[in-house]
Parts: C-alpha cells; structure tokens; sequence
C-alpha cells in the first residue's frame, strides 16, 4: 500500500476541526498557567470557539461534495451542516455549564477542553470515510464524553453512569471495529469507496463473513445512536450526567453518530439485497418510536423522561434512514403495511433530498429544543436534592409558573416542540420527516410515528400541567441565575420559534441536491 | 510445521476470543473483569485485522492495529480512572452493587 503523504492543504476542509481542537489545547494550557479564581472566560472561549467553528463549517456547507483527505474523508454539506449544528449544540451546552458548575463550584478548565474535544470528535465523525478513522473519531468523542460524564465525582451518580457508559460505549465500539476488521477481509479495503467497489465480488465469494461484518458495524452504531434493543445504557447515563453534558450528549453525538451511520451504509448496501436494509431499519424505527414512547410514558423524573424521549427522537430519525434505503422501485398495488414500502409517489431523487432535507432539520429542531429543555432543568436542580434522589421529580415543577413565569414559558415552550406541536420547530421538523417518509413509500410507519408521537404528547404535556396548574411547594427551590444559562435558553427559545414560524432559507438549504458524496 | 496454521485458524481463534470477551461483558460481575473482557474484544479485532492482513500481504491491517492499541491504551486509561472513582464513591466494584438509579 502506498502511506499517504498529506500536505497543509489537505487539512483546509477540516479547518472548523482545527479551530475547536486548537481552542481545547489552550484551554488546557491555561488551567497550567493561569491562576484566576473565576473560570468565565474559559466558557467564553470555549464559545467563541465554537461559533468560528460553526462559522467555517456553514461556509464549507455551500462547497461541492468531494473526497478530502486522500479519501479518508468526505466534505459534503450534509457533514458541514451536521459540523455546524455540532458547534451550535456546543456553544449553547458551554454557556449552560458556565452556570451550572459555578453553582456546583466545579469549575475547571478542563471542563471546557472535553466538550471541545467532544465537538471535534462528533464533527470529525460525520465525516469519516474509513473504517480506522471513523473508529478513532468515534473514540475521540467517546472518551472525552466518558469523562464529561464522570466529572462531577461528588456523589455516587455521576461516577455510575460514566462507567455504564463507558463499558456500554467501549463493547459498541468494538463490536464495530470487530464489523469493520470482517470486511476488510472478505473487500481488502478500509475506505468507504473502495469497500463499497469490492463488496459485489466480495458478497459472491463470502456472503457469511459480509453479513456478519454489516450486522456488528449496524450493531455498534445501534448502541451509539441508542436504538432500541440497543438503549438500555441510556437513562441511567442520561440521569447521571451532569445535566449540560446530558444536553450535549442527546443532542451532538447523537447527530454525529446518526449521520455517520448514514455515511458508512450508503456505502456498505452496494450488492445487497435492497430489501435487507430497508427492513432492518424500518424494524429499529418502529421498535425505537414505539419503545421509547412507552418507557417514557410512567416517568415521574423528567430528566429521565427526556432521555427516554430522546430514544422516541431517535427512532422518528431512524424513520428517515429507512426512507433512505426504501426500494426504489416496487411492484405496483403492493398492499400498506407497517413495514412494506407502497410505491413512490415522487422519483427517487426527490426523495432523497427530501430525506435529507427532514434528517437535517430534524436533527437541527431537535438539538436546539433538547438544549433548552435539559437547559432549564440544569437551572432548577439543587444539590441538596442529589443524596435524596428525588431532584428532577415532576413535583419540582408545580407552580413554576407562578414563581418564574419566564422559566415556565420557556420550559412549556420546549416541551411542546419535543411533542411537536405547532408554531414550534419541533412540529416543522416531524412535518418534513414524516411526508418525506410518506414519499418515500413508508406509508404504514409514518402513522405509526405519528401514532407514538401522539403518546409523547400526553407525558411532555405533563410537565407543562404541573408548571401551570399545581400550586408550589412551601420549600420550592429558586432557579440559579447566571448570564450563561440565560442566553443559552433565550438563545433556544428564539431558535425554537423563529425556525418554527420562519425556517426560511435553511429549508432550502438543506434541500440542494448533491447533499451527500456519492449519491 | 508453521506452514499448517491457515488464517482460517487465526479467525477461529479471534472470534471465540471476541466471543468470549463478549460473554463476559454481560455476565461477569467485577468492573475490572468486564473491562479486561473489553481489551480482549478489541484484542481480537486486532488478530482479526493481522491475520486478513497476512493472507493478503499488505500492510493496511498492520497499521490498522497498531492504531487500535493506541485508542484502546487511551480508553483504558480513561476507563480505569472512572472505575477508581466508583470505587472511592462506593467502596465497591461490583456491577451489581452498582444500581442506584431507578428505573
């Protein structure tokens, strides 16, 4: 094989990369250095950081899809746009941390450092186009969200959950890995593009070994993605996390790890029966909606019951990859059925910008609600309550409304974009999801997305219920007030709303063709 | 006699090694034996790798496993570091032990 030589400018396209990267290392260096007491300005940096970031990125988002990297990676607007909501997620995750840790006075550097290094990770991740990178990408992100998770070391929780994290995060990453060393056995390549040349000799010689390296690669990004049956390690992790981190973990690597998985099997299903994939993923739509609806429903921890619903989100996205992977051309008069694809009603092409274009706003809907709402939960939690267990429990929002009623109505507004109603972006984002579904052929699970949709109206409504018509508690705990929490949730107000009413030029953005290399 | 040893043998043997890691990943009950049961997963992908890289004759597994003994050096260090914080924070590593969250 030939080692690469990389020069200055392979590395331009990565640049957003750079920028986090070389912002974490002097954050780094200014915990060894400096000797402030207060850490404000490390927020504030690590911020900054992100918005040049996300700056780059939404530029590199209007350049043509190509290779970088002599092939190991892909700069497709679907990768900057994922870049850019990454950073976004992260700018918004620092400001929330800002005030939390300096309620909780654990403040440190580092802090900022991981949640850079988590964001190059993820931005990295989506756009990796080999097998080694995407696991060392993956592991990038991984392990600074281990720590992220573990940070807090007071109390039992948060070392509990980093280490359900980490043994669930490390067995998916190798079951990955293990996917990934099986097929460059039967293609002998790691690279996407060659794998995805070599695979119909490969499937003729050595269909075993084919299947079983796709079925551990599915595997592994199933956990990341928290899929169900793969979703077990969420709500104890999600629960434990500092909230910020829970924040950024449902929403970034999330995203990250959803579009690297749309990468990876765009690629890997070349001389595959078209019908295997498409069933595959519509399975793990219908179980994730279905699933995560119903463990959320008897949740009385909120924050629980977001990460639950974070799963229902996960599984309304996985309903967009499995329009990805419909059949292109099925037999006319073939009967509605939960997971048979009817005919297209548009071509194939349109569809899949129109895919594209929902698992976009979908996700950029999403990250900016599930940032406000772990956002105002962050806001309200106490210390005090973390040894008696009951600190995120519904009762903690009874009469908020009376006592904040701008908490209130920002919290009312993110739960009912979680539940997707209208003017929110949360309803835009179901409503291009759902009829690219539809166009797609997948009519029978796009009503039963609906359907569950429908269930996690009932407990997000729960909580709006709660804050407006229960009186409060004698003893109810005062929200915090620092600058940080409040611009990060103003922020995702406003982005709640106006992408709600107004989403403008991004929808057409997010709908040019040429979104994704390749295809 | 080396000659014997087909890569079909290095595969058998990768995968009971990843089978086994796998096995004690969800049934073994001490922290520091699930996570060695991780390093052994990964172990495997690595003879995995070595041995397609040696019946092919080029080098991309080579160089593939020696970049997943640097991650998996990386995220032992970091793991290990969390297991001694349960530890501290519980006096046990028994994952059993370990369920303070309600479910």
């Amino acid at each position: 094989m030939i080692i690469p030589h990389f020069t200055l400018n392979d590395f331009l396209p990565v640049m957003p990369v750079g920028v986090l990267m070389a912002a974490a290392i002097v954050l780094m260096l200014s915990e060894v250095f400096l000797t402030s007491t207060t850490r404000t300005y490390q927020a504030i940096i690590a911020a900054l950081a992100s918005i040049v970031a996300g700056g780059i990125a939404v530029n590199n988002a209007f350049e043509p899809a190509r290779l970088v990297l002599q092939g190991y990676a892909v700069l497709d607007p679907f990768s900057s746009w994922t870049t850019a909501m990454v950073c976004l997620g992260t700018f918004l995750a620092v400001l929330l941390s800002a005030g939390f840790l300096k309620h909780r006075n654990a403040e440190r550097g580092e802090f900022y450092a991981l949640m850079l290094f988590a964001a190059a990770g993820m931005s990295l991740l989506s756009l990796s186009a080999e097998f080694i990178t995407l696991f060392i990408n993956l592991e990038v992100l991984s392990v600074a969200t281990y720590a992220l998770t573990a940070f807090l070391r007071r109390g039992p929780r948060p070392s509990e959950a980093g280490f359900k994290y980490f043994i669930l995060g490390a067995f998916a990453a190798a079951l990955l890995l293990y996917g990934a060393a099986l097929i460059y056995g039967a293609t002998g390549a790691t690279k996407l593009v060659e794998v995805s040349a070599a695979l119909p000799a490969a499937f003729a010689k050595s269909p075993a070994l084919v299947y079983a390296g796709l079925g551990l690669v599915l595997a592994g990004f199933a956990f990341k993605v928290a899929a169900v049956p793969f979703h077990m390690w969420t709500p104890d992790v999600y629960e434990g996390a500092p909230t910020p981190v829970t924040a950024l973990m449902s929403a970034g690597v999330k995203a990250a790890a959803f579009v690297a998985m749309v990468r990876t099997f765009l690629f890997l299903v070349k001389g595959i029966d078209p019908v295997i994939p498409f069933t595959v993923f519509s399975l793990l739509a219908l179980l994730t909606m279905v699933g995560g609806n119903l463990l959320a429903l008897p949740q009385r921890n909120v924050k629980r019951m977001l990460a639950y619903s974070s799963i229902a989100h996960a599984g309304y996205m996985l309903l967009g990859v499995a329009a990805l992977f419909a059949p292109k051309l099925v037999e006319a008069g073939a009967k509605v059925g939960v997971l048979t694809a009817t005919p297209l009603t548009g071509t194939a092409q349109d569809v899949s910008v129109a895919v594209y274009k929902g698992l976009l706003f979908y996700i950029l809907g999403y990250t900016v609600t599930s940032l406000g709402a772990f956002g105002t939960i962050s806001a309200l939690e106490r210390r005090e309550d973390e040894t008696r267990g009951n600190t995120w429990d519904l009762e903690r929002f009874a009469g908020l409304a009376q006592r904040k009623p701008g908490w209130a109505a920002a919290m009312a507004l993110f739960m009912l974009s979680l539940g997707g109603v209208p003017p929110t972006v949360g309803f835009l984002g179901k409503l291009f999801l759902f009829s690219a579904a539809v166009d797609a052929g997948l009519l029978g699970l796009a009503i039963v997305g609906v359907l569950s949709s429908v269930i996690g109206v009932y407990f997000y409504l729960r909580v709006v219920v709660y804050m407006f018509m229960r009186p409060a508690p004698i003893d109810a705990p005062a929200p915090f007030r620092h600058w940080t929490t409040e611009l990060a949730l103003v922020t995702s107000a406003v982005l709640v709303v106006g992408l709600g009413i107004l989403p403008g030029t991004i929808t057409e953005w997010f709908s040019r063709v040429g979104m994704v290399f390749g295809h | 006699m080396i000659q014997t040893i087909s890569t079909s043998h290095y595969l058998i043997l990768a995968a009971a090694l990843f089978c086994l890691g796998m096995l004690g990943v969800l049934i073994r009950r001490n922290a520091l034996v699930v996570f060695m049961c991780i390093e052994l997963m990964l172990n495997a992908t690595n003879l995995t790798f070595l041995a397609f890289a040696r019946e092919r004759g080029d080098d991309l597994g080579h160089l593939s496993a020696f970049f997943i003994i640097a991650v998996a050096a990386a995220e032992a260090a970091v793991g290990l570091a969390i297991v001694i914080s349960v530890f501290r924070a519980r006096g046990t590593v028994n994952i059993e032990e370990i369920q303070s969250m309600k479910h």
